[in-house]
């Protein structure tokens, strides 16, 4: 079985990050984003994905390099020279996606984290015997999305309400796609939109079905949302895999710590953390809805909470960080410095306090 | 006659443009920064030069090779694993500096834009007979930088004060040196700064002289001071090579303009503008103070002073950006938008209005 995932363009709402490493290459819950789709497909049997890219095929090549081998799975790039929307990548992987098997594909996309019940929506699909099924998940506000209006009891698609201003329905769309390799002979080599010209089309003629996401779901493509995700991820962990978080007296809450990480005494570590391979983090801090990715140290008697901290970043004595700050790769945080909000390039060092969220170049 | 050339770090002040490239690679009147100065020590009979560098050694390499051939001049990479500061890099470029001949050799700083009268520069050194030769450069505000105290008649130094409080005098270090092979010895493998102890050192033995810098000098580090430094640029190609400037009705003042870029009609160019390879000015564009790189679309009517306009961008109709506006590579500015000193990454789009300075990640 294969599958594509939609990994596009640029990533600028994850910056600074992204201004080190491509989007689906920004670890998240201490491994690569696109590691956890890839995972789950493998988990479920899928052979060969295809990452359909316009940016940085080099990084991203080398990466799947190195997982090929040690997932045992096949990975291959499929690369826009102009950008194809949400569709057209489609039709540019069409070779790699068909085979004479018949079988429906996975399209995912990049920036989503759920728990992926691939097992379930393959089901799903083969009940309803249509073309299409999508994932949908629910939300509070779904005037700010495309709302997906379904028949309730079967699924089956009605139409797209793009931020519709009355309501019309609280499922949106969660970016997880299961398509019979019919779709691909809808979709043209052009710029093209799935969700405003393949999916209506489909729905129109009562082919495309919606499941319910069952369990969490995020697109993590900005600060905000990613340090919301971990706490969702993190839970789901506690829920299905509890022996993967950390336990101890200074554990508070979900805690994900990588085994080559070393924390020190009087720590407070927690809920909703993520630390990083390699990392050290000293005596006396506090650390609460954070993220502290490889190689970071974070020095005595720090204390943050809602901030992402980047690649072998350094956090001084005394240092506070708080209320969103995300430092990017190879920034220094000097003793004694607070941090509200700052919004860090690479390769900085900080001295002066940043009190008011701005962004530090 | 060999040359280093100090390169440095991240170049985190000439941001964005150095989120595209690194810093000796951002163009500045048309040609990579760092060409300018090679350019300058081959015109003299240099044969070899040594960049020091520490970041991105491969981005610069493959530059190197390209102008290797095309100038006929050997340039290699000495490359830091630590930074080893204003003198270090001298001591880890050893073995390519010197050789049997003897001779002194050049240290330039790459974000030095001047005339470089070396030729000058080598019969003062031959003249006063001393270990060491700096250019200084006058200056308005010498309590923001290093002085070189010295002695007006034959130039030897006496020392340097770091930002006097009191007037001990108006020359700064040009960041241009030329050195006999004895300095060296001078200097270990470690971090060290040549003005705080290499230069101290060499000057209390008398052996230490500088020449005051005939004709311009800009530290085009910073957007500011590289905007200020294409002005004094052009006017020095006023009057040493007028004939490389823009002439015609459309131009006021000095006036770069590269040969494969295309000027629309009812446009008003200058004073102080540099236009890149492949640019479109399209009809009626007020272009002032500011500098347009490779590949930019100025689409008409649009007016931009005191900006940098990086690679590839687009600025809409009626556009108008001032006030040390800078656009990273690939920046869209869409029509009847303003910028008033917006700093924009690369890769993004701006749809709204920049009321004030601001960075747009």
């Amino acid at each position: 079985m294969k599958a594509l995932i939609l990994v596009g363009g640029f990533g600028t709402r994850l910056r600074p990050l992204t201004l080190s490493v491509p989007k689906p290459l920004v670890d998240f819950g201490n491994k690569p984003m696109i590691l956890h789709q890839i995972e789950a497909l493998k988990a479920i049997g899928v052979t060969e994905v295809v990452l359909a890219i316009n940016y940085q095929p080099e990084v991203m090549l080398n990466f799947l390099k190195d997982f090929e081998t040690k997932l045992g799975i096949k990975i291959s790039c499929s690369q826009e020279t102009e950008p194809l929307g949400t569709a057209g990548p489609l039709a540019l992987a069409r070779d790699k996606l068909i085979d004479d098997s018949g079988e429906p594909f996975f399209v995912l996309n990049s920036d989503v984290i759920s728990e992926y019940p691939l097992n379930q929506m393959i089901a799903f699909h083969k009940s309803h015997g249509g073309e299409a099924s999508i994932m949908v998940t629910k939300v509070d506000e779904p005037s700010k999305y495309g709302v997906v209006v379904m028949e309730e009891s079967t699924g089956q698609v009605e139409k797209f309400v793009e931020k519709p201003k009355v309501f019309v329905g609280n499922k949106i769309n969660a970016g997880i796609y299961l398509l019979n390799p019919s779709v691909l002979d809808r979709i043209e080599l052009k710029p093209t939109s799935i969700e405003k010209e393949t999916f209506p089309k489909i729905a129109s003629e009562k082919l495309l079905y919606a499941m319910v996401l069952p369990g969490f779901w995020m697109d993590i493509g900005q600060p905000k949302d990613y340090i919301t995700g971990l706490r969702l991820y993190l839970d789901s962990l506690r829920r299905n895999d509890p022996s993967k978080l950390a336990t101890g007296l200074h554990i508070v809450g979900n805690v994900l710590v990588h085994e080559s990480a070393k924390i020190g005494e009087g720590c407070l570590i927690g809920p909703d953390v993520a630390i990083g391979p390699g990392c050290i983090v000293e005596s006396g801090v506090r650390l609460s809805r954070c993220t502290v990715m490889r190689g970071v140290r974070i020095k005595k008697h720090a204390c943050i909470s809602s901030s992402i901290i980047g690649w072998h970043s350094t956090v001084g004595q005394w240092a506070r960080v708080e209320n969103m700050t995300i430092l990017g790769e190879d920034v220094h945080v000097c003793d004694e410095v607070y941090s509200n909000g700052g919004v860090v390039l690479p390769h900085k060092e900080i001295k002066a306090s940043i009190l008011k969220p701005e962004i530090v170049m």
